[in-house]
């Protein structure tokens, strides 16, 4: 039988919490929680969601009978690596960002430069799983636009799950923030959090 | 002006050129440091004089403390992160009052002056208007987490940087633009504060929620099932103002009913202004400000998810 856990009579975050505990300490395939209010139910569902069950609601009113069976047979309590967050992929894998903060690659000739930098925007991929984040900044935002050489390569780079980000104040300046084709617009906290979260920070251009 | 729209401080009229702002509001700790909390407290009690378009002068504390339980260490700390805050804003500490209870609380009354001319109200919102919000919301949500012990040191520091920001900078920069409403956004969440703001007006607002500024990790944990029950009681009271698509992300929905510990300001302001505004606010060092809707041509009183 499954293993009943009774959060009813307990406010948000509470039950997710009891929830939580029970994960990991008890492997578990199988588990009906009771709550007895919908932002409870709301939250048990998603958290068990979030640790691949499949959840079945039935009950009403103040008598929610949340039935939750495991869908994957990886054990997915990930809170616990969740709190120590994020330096460590649970792959073994580092976070690397690249700061991209010109259209071209060294200085010397442009357009040697240019093609440089498209030539490692292009190699890029073969850091794999370690390549986490691409922030373009300065003139590097132009890369980031309808006219980049390299629209469709970071375009697949983000379908792969790069992150890829684009400096708002620099797309503003270069009267760019229509024309910016791939990757989120971001601001300098976010790029200061971005750095400061990465394994390895690679500046280049 | 009193207690009928829901204004964040109350407002006495002194002479033709000077008006008193009033206002008092202390709570429980939401950060385990103790230094943190006071500037935290202190920052969200300083807020309301900033939103009605004041300045702070004078503060006092409010502190509950179980004296047999705690060190008067932390007691001290609390008190020194309050006094932080308040020489930034510019204001003194004049007294205060403590009592003996068994949880801390802590927070200030405060006093700001304005000009009777210049009070900013959260009515006043004008068709065509633009929506400017001044920083991130989450903290709710990332303070339900970090209480389930879930949220990682970074995470932390970043939140309580943003909680323990004053609005200073953002009301001082929005003088000299032409500011029709403002309000801080706190314990009924961005679309309940917006709602007083639309209420009795006859407009109806867009908001635009992709560029609505969020902390990740809010996102992270909201998606986790940490959305605390004041998102809940948010959203029940509100739900019939506010319009959404059917497959509207409920993540992003609990954000941005997640009630929030000193947050930003929300200011209305002429459309035509509102870009100038937004980056004068960026540049000024306010990171997360942007323009996230607009009142619309509706006269519905209805805020549209989109």
């Amino acid at each position: 039988m499954a293993k009943l856990i009774d959060a009813r009579g307990l406010s948000c975050p509470a039950p997710v919490l009891l929830v939580k505990d029970t994960l990991e300490k008890e492997s578990l395939q199988e588990l009906t929680v009771l709550v007895d209010d919908e932002a409870c139910r709301e939250n048990v569902t998603r958290f068990l969601g979030s640790q691949n069950f499949e959840v079945l609601d039935t009950g009403q009113g103040n008598h929610i009978q949340l039935e939750a069976r495991r869908t994957s047979t990886a054990n997915a309590v990930e809170t616990k690596a969740t709190a120590q967050q994020t330096n460590e992929n649970p792959d073994g894998s580092q976070k690397i960002l690249i700061l991209v903060a010109s259209d071209r690659l060294g200085s010397g000739d442009d357009t040697l430069g240019e093609k440089l930098m498209i030539n490692y925007l292009k190699t890029v991929k073969e850091m794999g799983n370690d390549l986490w984040q691409l922030v373009f900044v300065n003139s590097g935002v132009k890369l980031t636009t309808e006219s980049s050489a390299v629209l469709q390569v970071l375009q697949e780079y983000e379908r792969a799950g790069v992150i890829i980000l684009a400096c708002g104040t620099c797309l503003e300046h270069f009267g760019l923030t229509s024309a910016k084709m791939v990757g989120e617009t971001t601001n300098m906290l976010d790029i200061v959090t971005a750095t400061q979260l990465a394994d390895k920070v690679i500046n280049i251009g | 002006m009193g207690t009928a729209t829901a204004d964040d401080a109350g407002v006495y009229r002194v002479s033709d050129d000077l008006a008193l702002i009033q206002t008092v509001d202390f709570f429980t700790p939401i950060v385990d440091d103790p230094y943190d909390f006071g500037r935290i407290a202190a920052a969200n009690s300083l807020s309301d004089v900033y939103a009605m378009g004041g300045i702070p002068k004078t503060a006092m504390n409010i502190v509950a403390f179980p004296l047999g339980k705690l060190e008067k260490k932390v007691l001290r700390e609390i008190l020194s992160g309050g006094i932080e805050k308040i020489r930034e804003a510019g204001a003194v500490l004049l007294g205060g009052h403590s009592i003996e209870d068994d949880e801390i609380k802590y927070g200030l009354s405060v006093t700001g002056y304005v000009h009777p001319q210049k009070i900013l109200t959260n009515q006043g919102l004008r068709p065509g208007d633009c929506l400017v919000l001044t920083k991130p919301l989450g903290t709710g949500i990332i303070a339900t987490a970090v209480k389930g012990g879930l949220a990682s040191e970074k995470t932390v520091r970043q939140v309580t940087e943003q909680m323990a920001t004053l609005n200073k900078q953002a009301a001082e920069l929005m003088h000299g633009f032409s500011v029709s409403a403002c309000t801080d956004v706190t314990g009924f969440g961005l679309l309940g504060h917006l709602a007083e703001m639309i209420a009795c007006t006859g407009l109806g607002v867009t908001l635009d929620c992709g560029r609505v500024p969020v902390l990740p990790e809010a996102l992270h944990f909201a998606n986790m099932g940490f959305v605390p029950a004041g998102a809940h009681k948010n959203r029940q009271h509100r739900q019939a103002m506010v319009t959404m698509a059917e497959d509207f992300s409920p993540i992003l929905r609990d954000i941005l009913f997640d009630p929030q510990t000193s947050g930003g300001l929300l200011i209305g302001c002429a459309e035509k202004e509102a870009t100038v505004l937004r980056n004068r606010l960026r540049d000024g060092g306010v990171e997360y400000a942007e323009i996230i809707g607009y009142a619309n041509e509706k006269t519905d009183e209805k805020i549209e998810l989109q």
